[in-house]
Formats: structure tokens, sequence, C-alpha cells
């Protein structure tokens, strides 16, 4: 267990409150300044604690009146060669309106001679004490506190969030997630994408989409793309193609519940969520901040794939989050040439798992060009192909997913009633 | 497995009572969850790290937030809120 200062130099700092955080993943993660660091470098010639405190004494707090180095709100000042990194405690709630007093603070460090640059942030560590009707005492404990958004609400106004998972990478998920959506969509249904592989995501180049999204009216939430009727976000839309994200965990965790909750995703029947492969932050987040209505596994036929897949399935029961069935991809190959049928990764071990663990069987699709060129395209082959055989089966485990989720056959019990009297 | 259908802290946050669908009902202190929090901060990472947690007679909770699908994260007024009570755990902790 590290210290609390050593938390935050691991967790970068995942959720600035600075007005200019449209796109916080965009921007390197700041470090947050280090409270009361003593620094040995304050030289003569620049600007001291004292000069800029007193500086700061013409800048209303939090409050709006009492000074600010009175208002017991600076959490941290910093001085090194030069530059000044002052960071302010406020009400996360409040922090839009803070913004007036970070510039004039900014400002006015600015203004000092000797300064050659300032930098105010304002944080949320006030936050920590709330709860407890009783002042809280110091404790050991409590600097590993950490709000990564409230909890596990559902997201307003979208009925299902389902996972398509598995344990294995490069089974083809996210070739099963877009068409999924796809064919959700055709179904009437109305279908989102939210791409939860940030170190990989798929879903711009499988959708055809490359713009940047837009901010919604409110200046909050970002508006996804739309194609073949589906409303995609992915993080991909937000950095260069080819650029790499290079996260630990926590990064991945905020960045994750913003994607989900700083989208304007309006109304939707169903969010399919594309993960990526493996048992890890992303899978956990996302069984812990969200209701999962279900989870669909993908797995090629062969032995190797199905091990893995076998553990992303014993981790969403562990979650309790319900199976809606599983996948076969690549089942089959169909020769284009003299039409003889291979099983490269071999044939229906998927349907034998499903059976084996009494999970629906929603369906085979077989390896073939005509999916992996109008993927690589941009065109799902459910849009671009619709009465070819590969897009009956995609609208075949779409109409199994729905059919699944709107009869609650999921097995899935309701979440039970919590009260505080 | 039994689901809880029923999440209700009483007595002012010393008391969680937890109402099952096989018609069980748990209630459980709030200073035994305290120190039998399944967090790693009390559990440590292995057994012999787990730390004996003493002097929480009086603690309280004062949330309890749902986390996914299986569990409920328990919000104390020392700070505490890194424990994830999953129903298995609570189902446990009643037996």
């Amino acid at each position: 267990m590290g210290s609390p200062g050593r938390e935050r130099e691991e967790e970068g700092n995942p959720r600035p409150l600075s007005v200019s955080r449209q796109i916080p993943y965009l921007k390197a993660p700041r470090r947050a300044p280090e409270p009361h660091a003593v620094n040995e470098r304050e030289r003569a010639g620049m600007a001291s604690r004292d000069e800029i405190m007193a500086a700061l004494s013409a800048v209303p707090g939090p409050d709006g009146w009492t000074p600010l180095p009175e208002s017991g709100a600076i959490s941290g000042l910093t001085i090194r060669d030069g530059k000044v990194f002052l960071a302010i405690v406020v009400d996360p709630a409040k922090a839009r309106t803070m913004e007036a007093m970070r510039a004039k603070a900014e400002a006015t460090i600015k203004a000092l001679p000797g300064v050659a640059s300032a930098v105010v942030t304002l944080t949320a560590e006030a936050a920590r004490g709330l709860g407890g009707a009783s002042p809280a005492p110091a404790h050991p404990e409590r600097g590993q506190e950490r709000r990564h958004g409230r909890s596990s609400e559902p997201l307003p106004g979208v009925r299902h969030i389902i996972a398509v998972a598995s344990g294995k990478g490069g089974v083809g998920k996210s070739t099963i997630a877009c068409n999924l959506a796809v064919g959700l969509a055709k179904l009437g249904l109305k279908a989102g994408v939210l791409d939860a592989d940030l170190f990989g995501p798929s879903m711009p180049k499988l959708f055809g989409l490359a713009a940047k999204p837009e901010l919604a009216p409110d200046g909050q939430k970002l508006i996804p793309l739309e194609a073949f009727g589906v409303r995609v976000m992915s993080i991909g839309f937000l950095i260069e193609e080819g650029a790499p994200v290079i996260w630990r965990g926590p990064m991945v965790m905020s960045a994750l519940n913003q994607l989900l909750r700083e989208v304007a995703w309006g109304e939707l029947d169903v969010l399919v969520v594309d993960m990526p492969p493996g048992t890890g932050d992303t899978q956990l987040t996302m069984a812990q901040n969200v209701p999962l209505s279900g989870a669909v596994i993908v797995s090629t036929p062969q032995d190797l794939a199905l091990i893995d897949a076998r553990r992303g399935i014993a981790m969403f029961k562990q979650v309790q989050v319900p199976l809606l069935g599983i996948v076969e991809n690549m089942s089959y190959f169909l020769c284009p040439h003299c039409g003889g049928r291979t099983d490269v990764f071999s044939h229906a071990g998927a349907q034998r798992e499903a059976e084996r663990l009494g999970v629906p069987f929603l369906g085979e699709v077989p390896l073939d060009i005509a999916i992996r060129a109008n993927s690589d395209e941009g065109r799902p082959v459910v849009a671009s192909l619709p009465d070819s055989a590969h897009a009956g089966a995609f609208l075949e485990i779409a109409r199994r997913v729905s059919q699944t989720l709107e009869t609650g056959a999921t097995g899935a019990k309701p979440a039970p009633r919590i009260r505080i009297l | 497995m039994s689901w809880p259908t029923d999440i209700t802290v009483t007595e002012k946050g010393r008391m969680l009572e937890v109402v099952f669908d096989d018609g069980e009902i748990a209630r459980l202190t709030a200073e035994r969850l305290r120190v039998e929090s399944p967090s790693a901060e009390v559990r440590g990472h292995s057994p012999d790290q787990k730390k004996i947690v003493t002097g929480k007679e009086n603690v309280a909770i004062v949330d309890i937030q749902p986390i996914g699908n299986y569990a409920i994260k328990i919000v104390f007024d020392d700070g505490h809120n890194t424990g994830l009570y999953s129903w298995d755990y609570l189902r446990k902790l009643a037996t």
C-alpha cells in the first residue's frame, strides 16, 4: 500500500476539474502538485511563497469573499525554477463556477516579478471528508479513498448494456460487436456501440468513421458519431490513428467512465460494449460501474481459444452478469474456388462448450473474405451485403440477443432495494 | 444462490439488514462489517497480511452504493469505503 502521494503519482490526474476538460484524455496526464511540497530550489530573485500568498489575498476564495489564503482551500503550492503550481480544493459540484477564481489566481501569480509561469488547478480532495455526520478522525486508511464517478447507477435513457467479450484476443469480438449492433438497429432497435478497447480501438475502422465527436449543446457531453443507424463512441475518435494509449489501470477506469457517462447517448434500447480481450481492468470496471444486462462471448472453435473463453464466462458469472450466449466465429471456411469446406480452427467447439455450460448458442459465423474485406473498408456485412449468408448469421444472433433481453430470459434478478433509514 | 431483495441501513447507521429471496434475513452490525471488510486494506493480499481492525464499536454506515449486479460498497463514517460486499459474502457473514 503506497502513501497517498505515491498513489497520486501512479494515477496521474484522471479527473481534472478544469473547464478545459473536454476530452481530457487527449492531454497528457498532468501531475497534480504535491500538497505542501517544500521546495529547496526557491532562489533569490524568484517569487517566494510569502509573496505569492500575499498577492493571492486580493483573490476571493471559493465562497466569493474570504481571501484565498485564508479560505483554507489552498491544498498545495510548489515553486520550481520560477514556475508556480497552486492547487485549490473545491466542491466538485461547483467546479464550473470556480473557473473565474482559478483564472484570477493564475493571472495574479503570473503578474508577480520572478514568476515564469503559473498553473492553478482545481482539485476535489475536499470530497474525502464528506459523508460522516461527525468529523471523521484521522485514519491511516483514509488516503485510499477515491472517487471514480458515482458507483454503478444505470445510464439514463439506456435500457440495456451488453458486453461482447472473449478471453482470447483476435477471435473477432469487434467484428461481431459491430455487426451485432447494426443487426439490432436493423431489427428496429435503437442501438449504440461503446468501444471499450482503449488500447486497440477498432470501431472507427469497422464503422468507417473518422470525424471528431462534437460537444453537445450543454457543453458537457460528447455527441456520439453515427453510422448504419448505430451511435458509436470510441477513444479512436479522440486520438490520431496509430497513436498509442499507454495507461495504467486507474486511467483506464477513468476514461471508460467518461466514455460511458460523458457521452450524449440519448435514448437507446441496447448499448453494445466491445470489450478488450482478457479479464482485467476494463472488464472489472464495466462489471462494477454499470448494471450489465448480459454478456455475449465470442470464441473460435479451437481449444486454445475456448480455454480463455471459459475464463471470461467464469468472470461474468462471478460478478453476476447473465450470459446471453456464445458465438462461434471463424467457424469454417468455404473455398471460393472449389466450394470445399475447411474447418480451419476445428468446428462446433464453441457450440459444445455452450451445451456443456448450459448457455445459449447464438450461432456460427464463417471465416470469409467478404466479412474481412468489408470490415476493413468500414462497411459491416450486415449493412453492405444484407442478403448474404453471413449477414443472415449476424441477424440471427441479433434476433436471439434482442429476444433474450426483451423476454427477460437472461435469468437476471432485479437489483435489491437499498435504503438508508 | 440466494439473492438479496432488500438492503436497509437502520439504527442510525449501526445496523444493516439484508433480506434474501429465500426468506433469510441477516442483521449485521456496522462494526462487524467494518472489521470484516473484504477490502485489501483489511485483508492484504495474502492471509498473513490480514489486519485486525479494532476500536470500531461506534462506527456507522453513511452510504451504500450498488456495484454492478453483484455487490454493494459500504461507506463508513471513519472514511473506510473500499470494501465491496458481494451477495455471497453478505450471506456468508449472516450464517
